[in-house]
């Protein structure tokens, strides 16, 4: 593919890299190709192979959050012109951050913690029993999965006062277990 | 309280001293208390040697008044003046009101409980457990190195329980702790009011 793009100007590169970017995003759309095709007088399997190559190299650069230096020494021994070279540096560059969470919406299948509402009720009868006092908390969490599109789930959960104070002292402590000298000794020396 | 002409009728039939004598009142009463705690119908629970020459039908037709009776006056709270003049008015003893409503005072908070179980609700949390996690890579991208934290709620309703499980930052679980305390400091508030 490369010795193809080689040939091509610095806008086309562009293009091909906005196209390799939605390619990410929302997958292979075969008009795109034949648009872009026809723009070039070329054949649409070479665009298509264009576009992969770069899709290619775009996400094994940001996978590994490789630096520009080392950008270019990669690219370099394609054997392009160094006008080419920059021009597929700046798509990198400008690009990694986005090609890099696209990348991470791949994996996330647990949902995520979104927001919480709550609100204070007291039940003062129901159909069995008049006359009840029953203080309970009812909280809304609201989570978010990445699965096929980002899906936000909602769900009504009821708590009395005294499992609310046990659950806000556990939590509590989860966030203590971050500043312990272990957990900083490992977050600073793995990077 | 408002009750049933058969259920009137079949307490009236409790009250009348020549239908139910006095160890038969008492033993109906416990029965009928029994019936309603047991987790299990048993149907051989009027075969008590103190009911053996009571009419079948009047048998049935008491303890489906007591049973009814006594959920009523639990449902609506009722105090010992309600009672009392509810019996009088059906032609109840001084000494079997009296009776009556000792054994009432016995379980009463049991079957309390009981009623307060039925109904629906929301699932209700009853605990948490949480894990810290740090994220070097995946198969997709690498030196990624963020903390997370994995949250697991565990929730119960109506007998199964269910545990909803999320991952939140470090920033997101303080939110969450933040919004936690404020429902706490307002219900302490209310509880102070």
């Amino acid at each position: 593919f490369l010795l193809m793009v080689s040939f091509f100007s610095y806008t086309v590169i562009e293009e091909f890299g906005r196209i390799a970017l939605e390619f990410l995003r929302k997958g292979a759309n075969p008009k795109i190709y034949e648009g872009a095709a026809r723009k070039l007088c070329v054949p649409v399997g070479m665009v298509q192979h264009g576009v992969e190559g770069l899709m290619f190299l775009m996400t094994e650069s940001s996978k590994h959050m490789i630096s520009e230096v080392d950008f270019m020494d990669s690219v370099i021994t394609l054997g392009f012109g160094e006008e080419l070279n920059q021009s597929l540096l700046q798509l990198y560059m400008r690009h990694k951050h986005q090609v890099r969470s696209i990348l991470s919406q791949l994996l996330c299948n647990q949902p995520a913690y979104h927001n919480l509402e709550w609100r204070l009720d007291v039940q003062l009868a129901s159909r069995s029993v008049r006359q009840q006092i029953i203080p309970m908390v009812t909280i809304r969490l609201l989570l978010t999965s990445y699965d096929a599109n980002s899906t936000h789930s909602c769900m009504d959960l009821q708590t009395d006062p005294s499992t609310l104070l046990h659950v806000i002292s556990t939590l509590e402590a989860a966030l203590a277990a971050m500043k312990t000298s272990h957990a900083r000794r490992i977050l600073r020396n793995i990077k | 309280m408002e009750l049933s002409e058969s259920v009137q009728r079949g307490l009236q039939l409790l009250a009348d001293q020549s239908a139910v004598d006095h160890s038969g009142f008492q033993v109906l009463l416990d029965v009928s208390f029994r019936a309603l705690l047991s987790s299990r119908a048993d149907p051989t629970i009027l075969d008590q040697p103190e009911l053996k020459h009571m009419d079948r039908i009047h048998l049935k037709q008491i303890h489906a008044a007591v049973t009814t009776f006594i959920l009523e006056a639990v449902k609506h709270n009722a105090d010992q003046s309600t009672i009392s003049s509810c019996l009088e008015e059906l032609t109840f003893s001084t000494e079997r009101v009296e009776i009556f409503f000792n054994t009432h005072q016995k379980h009463k908070k049991d079957i309390e409980r009981l009623l307060s179980s039925i109904g629906r609700r929301s699932p209700h949390i009853n605990d948490v457990s949480w894990r810290l996690e740090y994220h070097m890579k995946n198969g997709h991208l690498d030196k990624i190195n963020e903390p997370f934290y994995l949250i697991s709620l565990n929730t119960e309703n109506e007998g199964s329980s269910e545990d909803i499980n999320f991952t939140c930052t470090t920033e997101q679980l303080q939110d969450l702790v933040a919004k936690l305390k404020d429902a706490a400091k307002s219900v302490e508030k209310a509880s102070q009011m």
